[in-house]
């Protein structure tokens, strides 16, 4: 354990440097309450397997710039190219997050689309005429350095024609870097949309991205919601997906890990509302010394509500991934159906999987299951394949692939599928190989 | 095609074949019977590169390559194919996409040039057909939901695409019905020619009154203890093992 902590004197001069504008009091407010816990540490039970330290080092090395005011939110071409290269392969109505800041060409570009049943907006300083939500370290730390919020709503009864995507770039080229995105996407009644979330980093400093991300879903509103994290390996970041879900609303979330050094993810659904359901499904694919965790909460409050919950890991050489998946059922969330699995395939001896499957259980009539494997690569059927002429290494790969392949046809998305496909297969002809 | 010479080989700390000696010409079926136990499946597993089994003694050669050297795919390209017992379930793993990496793996390795999408489904689906097999079995995941005949159809399937030099079938027989059977016979019989070689692993002699074979062996405590042609088979069917066994040690 590190006892690096948050120089807290340079966080406040570097918040003193934002404009003073309609967001400050509620910077100063959660300056104030960050500046009394700093990050979690592996004390806290949530952070337990995760060891912040590295992120807390590349934050004070860009605090030092930005409390003498010397940083700025710009990106290089190279990142804006990712962007458009992106937006070549899964058509989206895209909106790019460059280091936080909302990139304001791409909000032009989509409002030339009339009638595409949404509205996006970039609500920057005096802007902003909503509380934003959320107690947590993480979310303190980046409502403390917010420069910008990307409110998305989705109209009432409207199904959009294509996904809405938002790319959250971050650019580490000129130096240590350190991002706050902010997004709050509301989804009006028996609405239907489809919501791509990317993630991608450039640049050869370190870097520390913080994503914190607000959902609500209306009654009868439908979200098929992926989130594609591909950084860097060298790249760090913390993202939370706090959804709120009311009377008879679908939320289908769908998460692929297939690059970060130091990822941690929270995804935390709140049932308020019967009739709702949730689907949340995983795959996070580490090699190297990738450090990538997942939490996920569930709150039933009410009932009948149902979910279901899927996250499978692939593991190679030295990573090492946490799984932590909580249900709770609320005193009298009765019809309550929830069922939580989480499988691992671990490629090497020293890989290192810490799952936790956790259920809470205060109501009466509800049905609960739940349930974690590790295993290997099944020798049975590496063999079979084998004795098709299959070399070892494509019988490997082919097996891994076929692993991640349950998760892949999760997400709604054809274009999604074919691209996570894409990432997959580079990444397993180097992690598979020769494992076997 | 293929020369076995006493071969040994365990499992663990069990002897299995304890000295198996067998020769297979192309063009040749041969039926290689026994009660369970005798290394009948050992035998196939080992021919095959099985890893969990060790070879102590004797010699393997196919087609002039001392076999027991090379790797399971080395093996598979060069001509050998083993038709399972029990063929794997693979969810995820598509089976037209395994069959057509199979055939490209083997043809690569043959110098010859790949076969396209369009190629190779023209080639399956003509040999499904054959085979009697419903096409939509080709997109599912590998032997995945399939019923046991299903499975077996299956394993000749990938016989006939691969059209290998040498077929060894473990059982492919057990548990079919009668109809199942009856496919995976003209499957066999399809690949029967002078230039390919067929070895039947069977506990019954009901598939060889569809596919007639050349010779027949009996395979006990891990060798063959006598070899005959269809005749034999017969009589074994009639007498049953013992009156081989105890023939074999009078």
């Amino acid at each position: 354990m590190s006892t690096t902590a948050i120089d807290t004197s340079l966080l406040e001069r570097a918040v003193g440097k934002l404009p003073t504008d309609a967001l400050m009091p509620l910077r100063l407010e959660a300056l104030r309450s960050f500046s009394e816990t700093g990050f979690p540490t592996t004390r806290h039970e949530d952070w337990r397997y995760t060891n912040l330290a590295p992120v807390v080092e590349v934050s004070n090395l860009w605090l030092r710039d930005a409390a003498v005011g010397i940083v700025d939110a710009t990106v290089n071409d190279a990142a804006m190219e990712y962007a458009s290269e992106l937006a070549s392969r899964i058509d989206a109505y895209w909106i790019v997050i460059a280091n936080g800041i909302v990139h304001k060409d791409s909000l032009t570009r989509l409002a030339a689309h009339a009638l595409r049943g949404f509205d996006a907006v970039s609500l920057a300083g005096d802007d902003l005429v909503q509380p934003i939500s959320g107690d947590d370290p993480m979310t303190r730390l980046n409502t403390a350095l917010l420069r910008d919020v990307l409110r998305i709503t989705i109209r009432a009864d409207n199904t959009l024609d294509k996904p809405v995507g938002l790319l959250t770039i971050d650019d580490a080229s000129s130096g240590a870097a350190l991002s706050q995105t902010r997004v709050i996407i509301e989804t009006e009644r028996n609405s239907r949309a489809e919501i791509i979330e990317y993630h991608a980093s450039a640049g050869g400093h370190r870097h520390f991205a913080n994503a914190v991300t607000e959902l609500d879903l209306a009654s009868g509103a439908s979200v098929n919601y992926v989130r594609i994290q591909n950084r860097d390996t060298e790249h760090f970041q913390s993202g939370r997906l706090m959804a709120r879900l009311h009377r008879d609303s679908n939320f289908r979330h769908t998460a692929f890990d297939l690059g970060g050094g130091l990822i941690r993810n929270d995804v935390d659904v709140d049932i308020v509302e019967p009739g709702a359901s949730v689907e949340l499904y995983g795959l996070y694919l580490a090699s190297g010394q990738q450090h990538i965790d997942n939490h996920t909460r569930v709150d039933h409050r009410v009932g009948p509500a149902a979910s279901t919950e899927e996250y499978c890991g692939i593991l190679g050489d030295r990573s090492r991934c946490v799984f932590n998946g909580k249900v709770i059922v609320h005193r009298g969330a009765d019809g309550t159906d929830a069922r939580q699995s989480n499988h691992n395939l671990l490629l090497s001896e020293k890989a290192e999987i810490d799952t936790k499957p956790e259920l809470e259980i205060y109501a009466d009539d509800v049905k609960c299951s739940h349930g974690a494997t590790v295993g290997q690569l099944d020798k049975t059927a590496l063999f079979y394949l084998r004795s098709r002429g299959l070399d070892r290494d494509e019988a490997a790969q082919m097996l891994t692939r076929a692993f991640a392949a349950a998760v892949v046809s999760k997400s709604t998305v054809q274009a999604v599928r074919n691209h996570v496909e894409t990432l997959i297969d580079q990444r397993l002809r180097t992690l598979a190989g020769g494992l076997s | 095609m293929l020369e076995i010479s006493n071969l040994k080989a365990r499992i663990g700390d069990t002897e299995i074949l304890t000295g198996l000696t067998l020769s297979v010409n192309a063009g040749e079926v041969h039926a290689i019977m026994g009660p369970n136990g005798s290394g009948k499946s050992t035998l196939a597993l080992v021919i095959a590169g099985h890893e969990d089994y060790v070879v102590t003694d004797g010699t393997v050669h196919f087609m002039g390559e001392d076999l027991l050297a090379l790797d399971p795919e080395e093996r598979a390209r060069i001509g050998l194919f083993l038709g399972f017992q029990y063929p794997v379930e693979i969810a995820g793993v598509n089976n037209a996409y395994l069959l057509k990496a199979a055939l490209n793996a083997k043809r690569r390795a043959q110098g010859e040039e790949e076969v396209d999408a369009f190629e190779f489904l023209k080639l399956a689906r003509e040999k499904m057909a054959l085979l009697d097999m419903d096409p939509a079995l080709l997109n599912r995941g590998l032997n995945e939901g399939f019923s046991g005949g299903e499975k077996k159809r299956n394993e000749i399937l990938q016989m006939a695409v691969l059209e290998p030099r040498l077929a060894i079938l473990d059982e492919t027989d057990s548990g079919l019905d009668i109809d199942a059977l009856k496919a995976v016979a003209k499957g066999v019989n399809s690949l029967r020619d002078p230039e390919h070689a067929i070895v039947l692993v069977t506990h019954y002699q009901r598939l060889l009154d569809y596919v007639e074979p050349d010779f027949v062996h009996v395979l006990s405590g891990g060798k063959i203890i006598r070899s005959g042609d269809k005749s034999l088979a017969l009589k074994l069917e009639e007498k049953g093992y013992d009156w081989v066994r105890e023939a074999a040690s009078a």
